[in-house]
């Protein structure tokens, strides 16, 4: 007990150091990206109609963050995400199970499914627009399509992992079918699910703020969109600051939850 | 057929009975007659083993009496009722970690009791008197990772002991435990049985374990395999420690082993060499 405890005192000890010696590696970088960025587009280096300084876009940041038309479209942004997500996991999962449940089905839709993961689904836009409306309907359509293949795809393969000794211990204590999913199955199958579920909001977030970006009439890849063809170049990366600090701190929350999962069930 | 034994009036409605039993696997590349009619009886409170060469049948057997596995042929019954499926009075401990590795010590102990409903302060009772048992004090709030194979393998066993079952199938429990921590816990396991006096099927290849645990061992051919003999340990129980150097254990220990060492060179042919 009290070597086992040492010894994992000892493994932490060494990890922590390295690992924000990692971090600050990291930042050393993204300073030095952005000390030249600011050099070169300050020179003329860079075109100021490509790029703007890094620090005009913070200022830019500034102004255009307390409006009301940025909480609008920030807020329309999030939720056609959320919404996007929701029904890749909510239709996803199941889909995921039902192709580990039935492996004929499994092995007939599989590359229809493969072949949804590398269409550019977008095609499809200009028909859902004429469909849907200019809304948030089309771009909800296309992000959780996309969010859903991702999410389908690792649930197969994560149940097709599971130790058979698993199943036969559930059948042993007489499991019934909720108990197997609940106590066995998606626990078992958690750690090897999540990545795929990354990987489905990720696709949410491209999808979401490419369809902006294309055509839409709020968001905030319509902005950049907006601004990009008005030739406004600093307002237009503004906005593209807005949706690289999104990503990061959505990117950072699945990893934070990731890792916790990995802990609680490895 | 000649091998079938009838099922006479010595057996009881309360024991396990293989009635001609046998399976048959077809897979891609062709049919494995694993089992071929077994028959005998697990009568009420007699602890059985089961020894053979390396895949014979031995777990297929189990699988069949856990109801995890359909025989082809024949049928199983306990208490006069034919196996169709798992039943709620029997336990089994597997061969391989069959350990939850997301759960606690403690947690997957309690698994079987969980699953059968009862209140989270009655089966982490039960679960920490098992863990006691088997030797896991202090490892309740660890998780399989942090435990050896042969830790896993007595968590396998508290879990199944924790569900107090009428039937109790165990197929080479002890498989991953080193000579001392395997007479520790068949020690212990034999003093909860003379307690329960439950029906015990236990596997194992293991020669002087089968003896000194059982009341019959079932030698099993090679495959197809059929119990080729019963040998009936008649040594007085409770068995203290001096048991092994009793005269009539080694007797019985070096008529298993002849038995044995026939079927084990018909399956890795003659002059084949025992470890
Ligand atoms: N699901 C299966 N499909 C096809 N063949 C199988 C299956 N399970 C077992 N077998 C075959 O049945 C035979 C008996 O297997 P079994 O696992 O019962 O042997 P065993 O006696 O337990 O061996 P060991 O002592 O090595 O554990 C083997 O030849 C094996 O290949
Ligand atoms: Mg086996």
């Amino acid at each position: 007990m009290t070597v086992q405890e040492k010894t994992s005192s000892v493994q932490s000890q060494q990890r922590t150091p390295l690992v924000s010696r990692a971090a600050l590696v990291r930042w050393v970088i993204i300073l030095a990206l952005v000390a030249v960025l600011e050099f070169t587009t300050r020179t003329g280096m860079i075109s100021q109609s490509l790029m703007v300084p890094p620090s005009e876009i913070l200022t830019r940041l500034a102004s255009i963050v307390p409006t009301e038309q940025f909480g609008q479209d920030a807020a329309r942004t999030l939720t056609t995400i959320l919404v996007a997500f929701s029904i890749g996991l909510v239709l996803g999962i199941p889909l995921g199970v039902f192709l580990w449940r039935v492996p004929a089905a499994g092995r007939i839709l599989e590359p229809f499914i493969v072949t949804g993961y590398a269409m550019p689904t977008l095609l499809f836009y200009p028909v859902l627009l004429a469909l849907m409306g200019l809304n948030a309907g089309p771009i909800i359509v296309i992000a959780a399509s996309m969010s859903l293949i991702p999410i389908a795809l690792t649930t197969m393969v994560a149940l097709n992992a599971i130790k058979p000794i698993l199943h036969k211990l559930a059948n042993s204590v007489s499991a019934s079918p909720r108990q197997y999913y609940l106590k066995v199955l998606f626990p078992a199958a958690t750690p090897l699910i999540f990545p795929g579920v990354k990987l489905g909001f990720i696709y949410a977030v491209i999808g979401t703020v490419a369809m902006e970006f294309i055509l839409a009439s709020q968001g905030v890849g319509f902005r950049a969109g907006f601004y990009y063809r008005e030739l406004n170049t600093a307002d237009m990366w503004a906005y593209i600051a807005v949706v690289i600090v999104l990503s990061v701190l959505v990117n950072s929350v699945l990893t934070w939850l990731e890792k916790r999962i990995r802990r609680d069930m490895l | 057929m000649s091998q079938v034994s009838p099922i006479d009036s010595v057996e009881h409605d309360s024991d396990v009975v293989f009635d001609n039993i046998g399976m048959t696997f077809g897979t891609a590349s062709g049919v494995t007659h694993a089992v071929a009619n077994v028959s005998g009886a697990i009568p009420e409170g007699k602890f059985v083993s089961v020894i053979g060469p390396s895949g014979c049948g031995k777990s297929t057997l189990l699988d069949m009496v856990g109801g995890l596995l359909k025989p082809t042929q024949g049928s199983v019954s306990i208490n006069g009722e034919s196996v169709t499926g798992p039943r709620r009075d029997t336990a089994m401990v597997f061969q391989e970690d069959s350990t939850l590795h997301w759960r606690t010590v403690l947690d997957n102990v309690a698994f079987g009791l969980e699953v059968k409903g009862l209140p989270k302060a009655e089966r982490h009772e039960r679960a920490r008197r098992m863990i006691e048992l088997v030797g896991l004090t202090g490892f309740e709030d660890h998780r399989p990772g942090q435990l050896s194979g042969g830790m896993k393998q007595r968590v396998a066993i508290a879990r199944a002991l924790a569900m107090e079952p009428r039937v109790l199938l165990m197929d080479e429990p002890f498989g991953a435990l080193d000579q001392q921590t395997r007479q520790f816990i068949g020690r212990e396991l034999l003093r909860i049985w003379e307690k329960t006096r439950n029906r015990v099927l236990f596997i194992t290849h293991d020669i002087q374990e089968a003896v000194y645990l059982s009341d019959e061992v079932w030698v099993m051919s090679a495959r197809p395999s059929v119990v080729k003999e019963v040998v009936t340990i008649d040594l007085p129980r409770p068995r203290p420690e001096g048991t092994h150097a009793l005269p009539r254990f080694r007797e019985l220990e070096d008529h298993l082993w002849a038995l044995v060492k026939v079927e084990a060179e018909k399956t890795l042919g003659p002059g084949a060499r025992l470890a």
